[in-house]
């Protein structure tokens, strides 16, 4: 994370995907603009294993306040389990072992005495594939509020409005929010599930590969929905499509094998990475 | 290939259209009225009935000849020897319809087949010593008037003499008979409910007050033999009730705690602690009060059940006479509507009695009188529908041959419901843990295996535990308690202490705790997997709550201070016998895996996706149960339910052993208080299948019903089937999103 660490990985950058396959240590190349800021989530040292394999190999990722930041990397590479170790998702999953910690907002994420369904409130997250509940479109927009014990008709119906205004569905669906939510097009319902994930005002948004399962219309428009709602919250959107990463987000991380390779502003990654690694697989030679 | 498997298809199709097809022929036809024919033998005789049958003579070798025969339902068996007879064709002379015969279908020994000849009212009249007899007067009676004739002088009751006259309204006039006889049939009937409903309800109703006050005095010397308990002492009790209410307090205070720091194991282990030591200290200070010893002494006893002796010879003597006295009178005036009907040889009528053969048949023993050559196609179809509304509305008669099946209807319906009451909830929890909150692994592997298993159990064997277990163990457990209850404190050396009441509760208690306090040092730190010793730890938790809930079972079965719900009713059982209740925990658990599995299958294929979803949103593992989870699964929840009630209602082996009898007297329901009687035997559709087919003392009679009865029992389960499914494809509807 330093600068002397920094300046290895650029005198060792010839062979550094060679190193990471045969499991040697690198060190990830942060640009120096990826550093300065605020940070919402602060992944230090993170590491991972599923059972016996090791997924994560001591990730380090500043994400700051108020900005996109896209992770990005071949499949495989650790991207969509970096995002669900934030909300904890991956204790869910029998074998599963960690070392290391993440902040969120200066607290601990992994210490002792986190009330891990109290982290997931103040965390946002939508889904590669649309996962609205068999219910009605209300009950899935107010379902984080509901579980956190909220019953009041009006305060549910207010919150239900705003964040179906933030999420751009309110004006299709504001005449039928009794009805099934599983009646929406594929588009809307990951849009639904957007709103779902900002009800509660999360403290950060997880994304993962929101727009893979959805035609080039409704991706556009999620995009514009991402674009739109950066301004109030902070997002880590995982992303296969690397124009989806240039153009949504603010900040970029390119993994691979389960290692920070290079971190940086997009346009810098995209323009000038400081890695030949990086520019090959962004300009799709390899991965 | 194709052919193949298409015959495959064909040959179920087949066998599966024809069983029904068979039910619904056969148990339709049966209560179509037939005609009457009247048959002229050739060696002379004479005798009327309807032709059911006809089939080949079989020769002495059992082959079929080429004679044919037919059978006849003659009816009249009170006279005759049987209600069914085969004629060889070739016997027969000739056949009539004559259209004054008629069926009569009667309260007792079934039906009788005859010509209606005379209706008359008989009067016995005392005729005191000495006076003279008087004149013998042709009167207008309510159903015309009518032709005086005095029969004989006999001996009365108390020495005396009596009179008894005939009032003739008609006499050997078939056609005037049959009208006469419509006219007074529905007085008679209404009469005949009337004595009905005084002779059970309201008699019941005042045997079962004088039965309640027997019981107190029962009560009471019970209570006084078993004598006043000694209890703890006021100040030994106040100590046990303190630290009761202390726990108690501990353990909210801890539980408001724990609110603000839910992942600290001390407090959880602490609150754990405090909940564990509440639960006896609580029993304790409530079992062992001091105020308890309130028990009547000897001479109270005697005053108290001297006392409840007057009140019930008071109500004897009273309401219960009076009831007595109604009923003697309205039967006396029942007895006066006579008719009689004589068989087709004309020799003998139908008898009042069958020890009376020359005592007419009082009307209102007629349920049904049908004139069956002399009716039109919509009166045949009246008749048709009549009997069907009496098979589904009425209770049995002459051994379950005659009559409806209410009882049976309501029996069968009512044990499918409790039993999918009970089985369905038991079933979904039991799934959920297995799928949802139990760690997968080879344990979970060999309950799965052991409950797959449970399915291909005879019935039977299920009927025998559910007689050992429910009926026996807990039924006298509730009637009687515990009958080798431990002492409260033991006696003599440390084990023999350890075999007192308390001491074992004290010891369960600290088990419990150890076992409380080893889950929660077993649970692994965030993000980290479970070590070794954390997983002895849980096992040794696991086997300490094992134990623990066996001294508890102990602890129960011998209660010191439980003396059964019913001891006062002893020697007669009340719960401790086979019973609806019984019955239905016994389908139940036949049941159980039917549901289990159908709830896995429905929990697993809740998709991941849902799961995580609602995971993000920050539910916990309970709400995601509850309103992802669940709801999710309640198609597969319902398919579940329905083969178990499929299963369940049609179930007999089981149902032999644990309370399903030939004839209940009783309703598992009724206005008795408490209203539902589920200790009560109850009535089968399954069983009286059985029971008519296999154990009627006459089973030609009895056939058609069977097949009726197949067909109901078929109708009952598929209206039932159909019900669940119903919901099912709304539910289903509701989730697939479809719209409105």
């Amino acid at each position: 994370m330093d600068a002397t660490m920094s300046g290895t990985g650029r005198r060792r950058q010839a062979g550094i995907l060679d190193d990471i396959r045969e499991g040697r240590p690198v060190s990830p190349e942060i640009h120096e603009r990826a550093r300065s800021g605020d940070y919402v989530l602060e992944v230090r040292d993170f590491s991972l294993w599923y059972g016996s394999s090791r997924a994560l190999h001591s990730v380090s990722i500043p994400v700051q306040r108020g900005k996109v930041t896209a992770l990005i990397g071949p499949s495989g590479c650790g991207k969509s389990t970096l995002l669900r170790s934030v909300n904890r998702l991956n204790d869910l999953i029998d074998g599963v072992r960690i070392e290391g910690d993440m902040l969120l907002n200066g607290g601990s994420v992994y210490g002792r005495g986190v009330d891990v369904i109290d982290l997931r409130k103040r965390l946002g997250m939508v889904f590669q594939k649309p996962n609205p509940f068999p219910m009605s479109i209300f009950e899935n927009v107010v379902y984080p509020l509901r579980v956190d014990g909220e019953n009041r008709k009006g305060v549910l119906r207010e919150a239900c409005e705003r964040s179906l205004r933030a999420a751009a569905l309110w004006d299709e669906v504001k005449d039928r929010l009794q009805q099934s939510a599983l009646g929406l097009s594929g588009g809307q319902q990951q849009r639904l599930c957007i709103a779902r994930a900002v009800v509660a005002d999360p403290e950060v948004l997880l994304l993962d590969e929101p727009c893979s399962a959805l035609d080039p219309i409704a991706t556009l428009r999620v995009e514009e929905l991402i674009h739109e709602i950066s301004s109030r919250y902070s997002v880590l959107i995982v992303t296969h499509n690397m124009q989806q990463a240039a153009r949504v987000s603010d900040l970029t991380a390119f993994m691979y094998l389960g290692r920070l390779v290079e971190y940086g502003a997009t346009e810098d990654l995209f323009q000038n990475p400081h890695l030949p690694e990086t520019e090959q697989y962004i300009t799709g030679r390899f991965g | 290939m194709l052919w193949l498997t298409a015959a495959a298809i064909v040959v179920c199709l087949v066998a599966i259209v024809s069983l029904t097809g068979l039910v619904i022929v056969q148990g339709a036809k049966t209560f179509w009225p037939g005609r009457i024919e009247r048959v002229e033998l050739a060696s002379g005789g004479v005798l009327m009935g309807i032709a059911v049958d006809e089939e080949a003579t079989p020769d002495s070798s059992g082959r079929a000849g080429d004679a044919r025969r037919r059978l006849y339902r003659v009816g009249n068996r009170d006279v005759g020897a049987q209600a069914f007879e085969w004629i060889d064709v070739d016997a027969i002379a000739g056949t009539t319809r004559p259209s004054d015969a008629g069926l009569f279908e009667r309260r007792t020994w079934g039906v009788w087949i005859g010509t209606p000849r005379s209706v008359f009212i008989e009067r016995v009249t005392p005729v005191l010593e000495g006076e003279l007899l008087p004149e013998v007067l042709d009167e207008s009676t309510a159903y015309g008037p009518a032709r005086g004739e005095r029969v004989e002088i006999e001996p009365g009751e108390d020495g005396g003499r009596r009179a008894r006259e005939r009032l003739f309204l008609v006499q050997d006039d078939p056609e005037a008979a049959w009208t006469t006889l419509g006219r007074m049939l529905p007085d008679a009937q209404r009469r005949w409910d009337r004595i009905e409903r005084l002779k059970e309800h309201d008699i019941g109703r005042v045997s079962a007050r004088m039965e309640r006050l027997r019981l107190r005095v029962r009560e009471a010397e019970l209570a006084s033999q078993r004598g006043a308990r000694t209890g703890l002492g006021w100040g030994a009790w106040s100590v046990v009730a303190a630290c009761g209410i202390g726990s108690i307090l501990a353990g909210v205070a801890l539980s408001r705690r724990l609110r603000s720091r839910p992942d600290d194991r001390r407090l959880r282990a602490a609150r754990g602690v405090c909940v564990l030591l509440a639960l006896p200290l609580v029993l304790a200070s409530v079992l062992e009060r001091p105020w308890s010893s309130s028990v009547m002494s000897g001479d109270e006893l005697a005053a108290f059940s001297r006392e409840m002796g007057e009140k019930i010879d008071a109500i004897r003597a009273g309401e219960f006479a009076e009831l007595e006295r109604t009923i003697a009178a309205l039967e006396a005036e029942d007895a006066q509507y006579r008719i009689e009907i004589i068989e087709a040889s004309g020799g003998r009528i139908a008898p009042r009695r069958q020890s009376e053969p020359d005592e007419a048949l009082q009307v209102s023993q007629i349920v049904r009188s049908v004139r069956a050559n002399d009716l039109t196609f919509s009166g045949r179809l009246g008749v048709y529908f009549s009997r069907w509304w009496e098979f589904l509305s009425e209770d049995p008669r002459s051994a379950n041959t005659e009559g409806g099946v209410f009882p049976v209807i309501f029996g069968t319906v009512l044990l499918t419901l409790l039993l999918s009451v009970i089985v369905v909830p038991l079933g979904v929890v039991a799934a959920l843990y297995l799928r949802e909150y139990a760690r997968q692994g080879p344990l979970t592997s060999v309950i799965r295996i052991a409950v797959n298993n449970l399915a291909g159990v005879p019935s039977i064997v299920y009927g025998v535990f559910g007689l050992g277990f429910f009926c026996t163990s807990v039924g006298q457990f509730i009637d009687a308690g515990s009958s080798d209850p431990l002492p409260p404190v033991g006696s003599g050396g440390v084990l023999g202490v350890l075999m007192g009441w308390w001491p074992l509760a004290i010891v369960c208690t600290l088990i419990a705790m150890s076992g409380v306090a080893l889950r929660a040092l077993a649970l692994p730190g965030p993000g980290l997997v479970r070590s070794t010793r954390g997983v002895w730890l849980a096992r040794f938790g696991a086997l300490a709550w094992f134990v623990c809930v066996v001294i508890a079972i102990v602890l129960i079965v011998r209660l010191p201070y439980f003396g059964g719900f019913f001891s006062a009713r002893l020697p007669t059982p009340t719960f401790g016998t086979t019973g609806l209740l019984w019955a239905s925990l016994t389908l139940a658990l036949l049941t159980l895996p039917v549901v289990i599995v159908a709830t896995e299958e429905a929990i697993a294929a809740v998709p991941r996706s849902m799961r995580e979803g609602s995971y993000g949103c920050g539910a916990s593992k309970w709400q995601t149960i509850r309103r992802i989870v669940l709801p999710g699964a309640t198609p597969g929840i319902l398919t579940g339910a329905i083969l178990a009630m499929a299963r369940g209602a049609g179930e007999v082996a089981p149902l032999m052993v644990v309370g399903a009898v030939k004839l209940a007297p009783e309703l598992p329901i009724d206005a008795e208080a408490p209203f539902m009687h589920l200790q009560r035997s109850f009535m089968h559709l399954g069983f009286h299948i059985y029971d008519l087919g296999f154990q009627s003392p006459d089973s030609e009679a009895a056939r058609p019903l069977v097949w009726t009865t197949t067909l109901l029992l078929v109708s009952i389960v598929v209206l039932m089937n159909l019900a669940a499914i119903l919901v099912r494809s709304r539910v289903r509807a509701r989730l697939r999103g479809s719209q409105g």
